[in-house]
């Protein structure tokens, strides 16, 4: 459509009909796009919104759980639009399945993929929406588009001059259409990216404004506090209904599928009340193992079977038949909990026949089946209002917080807010995996001739596929939703996809040998477990690192030189490994009492050598500095990559000093900070991160700092105390 | 119980239940979120307020010991003249993550800083190791107090001067 000046005024008067456009993609398509004549909105895609006023908001469709996505992203459209991020609201963006990772065909927030799955579609929505506006001066000008440019929210005439507003072009800029190629801006040419920028969310973090899930305040709104069995699995026999709901501002005593809900006025009403609520439960079919068992159950099925082959170069038989020596070692490694510091929580409201969620989530559609699950409603009549996140980490990846709000909220038909104590929310959580690791090497002379690496434990998909595989298929009828998860019918009509969780790490082991088998063996105590920031690189990362170190000292090498010849093929390895040695003058080694331990370790696609210096003090592990290496491809915003980097080292730090939960006759045995230790400010080494120049493509930085730290500070005991520890956590030794 | 207290300068009187804990009356009957709940048992810090100057941990403050007493939330901590040092530090180093143990950081912080303008690395360190931060945000912590320190001692200087 040709509009010319005039036309630019009509529509800039708001005379002319509205322009709104569906957008037509194949599948379900949600988000409306094009011109609110009433509202002066325009929306050019599902990312965008523009409006007459000068506004611009921006969906962001991957959670922000402290992981820097709320700046990350808006800086990645803010760049080709052509506005500062700072001037752009973002918004959390509601289901659809526009906003799905692609790498899921879920809309989820995990894996550390935000930033790389973002990185050319966000670049080119901003670019499209800039192209438009400026097509559209273009005409108002009746001059030629290519010698107009954009610069902060404005299009520039070509005789530098005159300008006009985006608000005043997204009326003209809707009927406007990109015929042309849209090349992205060159990295010399970037603003933004790249930048030293600060936090788009810090300030409303320092005033006490950024709002949770547990700060969502609803008109009418009632509290609702959740017994769940001590022991997974158990049932509710009975309870003692009638006392409980006659205690003061008890509204209700619900029960719900395996749990007992106490519904009151006030929060702190419902926990006196549950307070007397006596449930018997049916443990017949509950779990009842201790921390023990699980590892005995772990070597019986190492024992009874060799597993899946996941990894065979050259041959390991042959190469063990003819070594000098065979090193073998087992890594037993626990069971970890979240610790989000805000405690899972869900506010539902069913009225009307919908219901509408309010959750700190990341997954907002799987949020939708869970609620959909313990309703009568089907997921296109459930809401679900992503809010900040009070740390992820993969805990609320899994949504049965919010399915227990849901159920409440569909008896109660009122507002409900479920709040979990931290007691609730350590013994219930579902934890990272503990696993069982069998190493193998062969030795030579003084060369390692084979690595065998066998991890023993259970994949996580198998817990997860509940509700990700319904929500693959919203449509599909709720009847179907258990026969969906139960066959794993995931990834578009594929059978479940390759469940890596449980080698990821393993199976890419980076060094140069000859003969290399990594093998599964898949077995599964039933302890609820889910991803776990860095999930397998975890358990993998401690277990190949630490096994290394050990073949380095058995071979008579120093750990540096001793990589460092095996990962000459591997230039973004050996360039973080070079980096950190630089970094931790690695040759001068440790002042007297302290002692260095090194680890290098890719996952998520990013590169990281970190160097850790440790010694004993008072009978504890301290770690005095941590040196780091990492490529994460090109940087967006180096703050966030260092602060992601840092995090994870000191997530790393705390599970490999204090990390365990055990299981007593299927009870967990911790229960708040008192006995699940944090690391504490105290505690907290100096750290030094170095990011390498890159213009590879954007990799992830959430999860990548927390592996290497773990076999690091691991193999720096080792060096001090000359004991090797092969569990976790680290003790004094 | 008919709990009256002064909370961010205004006086209020509130009927509650007289066990709960003061962080609940905080959140729900007055409306101020920024205060959160990370563990009910004073172990975490998350819920850090001022009551009358001093920094308690308010899921484990009971109401008797508040009646008739002053509390300050986050909310409270800027002025009509702007933001608290600390906070505009907090947003100058980019110290939240997920930010939920922010409010409590800076509570802490505050009361160091108003008792000591020019704290030590040590004592800072002191001061916010009954604060957890799962993120892992503990040196942009101590170096954004730094500043803020430094930034309050100059401006008390051109003050005197």
């Amino acid at each position: 459509m040709a509009m010319n000046r005039r036309d630019f005024l009509k529509v800039s008067a708001g005379s002319s009909g509205s322009l709104v456009l569906a957008l037509s993609l194949p599948g379900c398509a949600s988000v409306k796009t094009g011109f609110e004549e009433k509202d002066g909105r325009w929306r050019p895609d599902a990312w965008l919104e523009l409006t007459t006023d000068n506004e611009v908001y921006f969906t962001l469709a991957r959670v922000e759980m402290g992981q820097g996505t709320y700046t990350g992203l808006t800086t990645l459209v803010a760049e080709e639009l052509e506005v500062a991020p700072s001037a752009i609201k973002p918004t959390f963006a509601p289901v659809a399945s526009e906003y799905r990772n692609p790498l899921y065909k879920l809309q989820l927030t995990g894996g550390s993929t935000s930033l790389a799955t973002s990185w050319e579609p966000l670049r080119q929505a901003g670019a499209e929406a800039r192209e438009l506006l400026i097509l559209a001066a273009a005409r108002v000008w009746e001059v030629n588009h290519r010698e107009c440019t954009a610069f902060e929210g404005k299009v520039l005439h070509p005789n530098g001059a005159d300008s006009l507003a985006y608000g005043k072009l997204v009326g003209l800029a809707a009927s406007e259409e990109v015929r042309h190629d849209i090349a992205l801006k060159p990295r010399e040419q970037w603003r933004y990216i790249g930048k030293d920028r600060g936090r788009l969310d810090a300030l409303a973090k320092s005033t006490g404004a950024a709002s949770y899930g547990i700060d969502t305040d609803l008109p009418g709104m009632v509290y609702a506090v959740v017994s769940r069995p001590p022991r997974h699995g158990a049932r509710v026999r009975s309870f003692n209904r009638d006392e409980v709901k006659s205690l003061p501002g008890v509204l209700d005593v619900i029960d719900i599928e395996r749990r007992v809900a106490v519904v009151a006025g006030k929060y702190w009403l419902a926990r006196k009340a549950q307070a007397e609520l006596k449930i018997d439960w049916d443990n017949s079919e509950a779990l009842n193992l201790s921390t023990g068992d699980v590892f005995a159950h772990y070597h019986q099925a190492a024992d009874d079977d060799d597993g899946e082959q996941e990894r065979s170069d050259g041959d390991v038989s042959e190469a063990v038949g003819s070594a000098d020596r065979v090193l073998v070692a087992n890594y037993e490694q626990p069971y970890l909990a979240h610790a989000t510091l805000e405690p899972m929580n869900a506010t539902a409201w069913y009225r009307d026949n919908g219901m509408e969620v309010w959750a700190p989530t990341q997954a907002p559609d799987l949020a939708r089946i869970a609620a959909a699950r313990v309703s009568d409603l089907s997921p296109d009549d459930i809401t679900i209002n992503t809010t900040f996140l009070g740390g992820g980490f993969g805990r609320r990846l899994v949504q049965d917080y919010i399915e227990e709000a849901a159920a409440v909220a569909y008896r109660v038909k009122k507002p409900v807010k479920v709040i979990w104590s931290r007691e609730e929310d350590t013994r219930h959580d579902l934890f990272r995996p503990a696993m069982l690791h069998r190493m193998k090497a062969s030795i030579s002379g003084s060369e390692v001739t084979s690595w065998q690496h066998r991890v023993i434990g259970p994949q996580i998909l198998d817990w997860y596929v509940r509700n990700a595989a319904p929500a693959q298929y919203p449509w599909s009828p709720k009847f179907l939703y258990d026969t969906l998860g139960k066959i794993g019918l995931m990834a578009e009509g594929i059978a479940t996809p390759k469940d890596f969780s449980a080698i990821e790490g393993a199976v890419d082991y980076p060094y140069k040998l000859a003969n290399v088998e990594v093998r599964h063996t898949h077995t599964d105590p039933g302890v609820p477990i889910t991803w776990w920031r860095s999930v397998g690189y975890s358990h993998n990362g401690f277990a190949a690192e630490t096994f290394m170190d050990e073949l380095a000292h058995e071979t008579g090498k120093d750990p540096y030189r001793f990589r460092r010849d095996l990962i000459q093929h591997q230039p973004r390895h050996l360039a973080v490994l070079d980096k950190v040695a630089d970094m931790a003058n690695w040759q001068a080694g440790a002042p007297s009492g302290r002692a260095r331990g090194l680890a290098l370790f890719q996952s998520f696609g990013t590169f990281v050598a970190q160097v850790v210096e440790a010694s004993i003090e008072n009978g504890e592990i301290r770690v005095h500095q941590v040196w780091c290496a990492v490529d994460c491809g090109q940087v967006v915003n180096p703050d966030i990559v260092r602060d992601q980097i840092e995090g994870g080292i000191i997530f790393g730090l705390t599970a490999a000093v204090y990390g365990e939960i055990t299981l007593e006759n299927g009870e967990v045995q911790q229960s708040n900070f008192h006995d699940y230790l944090l690391m504490r400010n105290y505690q907290v080494p100096e750290v030094a991160i170095r990011i390498i120049d890159s213009a590879e493509p954007p990799t992830g930085v959430g999860e990548p700092g927390v592996p290497p730290v773990l076999p690091a500070l691991g193999n720096a005991l080792f060096a001090l105390t000359g004991k090797r520890q092969r569990t976790l956590p680290l003790r004094v030794t | 119980m008919a709990l009256s207290l002064t909370v961010n300068g205004d006086k209020r009187t509130i009927e509650v239940d007289p066990d709960t804990p003061l962080l609940w009356v905080i959140r729900d009957e007055l409306g101020l979120k920024g205060t959160k709940f990370g563990c009910g048992a004073g172990l975490c810090g998350a819920c850090t307020v001022h009551l009358d100057g001093q920094p308690v941990r308010s899921c484990s403050t009971p109401l008797e010991i508040v009646q008739g007493r002053s509390v300050t939330t986050i909310e409270g901590l800027a002025t009509d003249a702007g933001l608290h040092p600390l906070q505009k530090a907090w947003v100058e180093h980019g110290v939240p993550q997920c930010g939920y143990c922010q409010s409590g950081q800076i509570m802490s912080a505050a009361h160091l800083l108003a008792n000591n303008p020019t704290p030590l690395r040590e004592d800072i360190v002191a001061a916010l190791s009954g604060n957890l931060c799962r993120c892992g945000t503990y040196s942009r912590i101590i170096a954004a107090v730094e500043s803020a320190a430094v930034d309050g001692a100059s401006e008390s200087t051109r003050d005197g001067a």
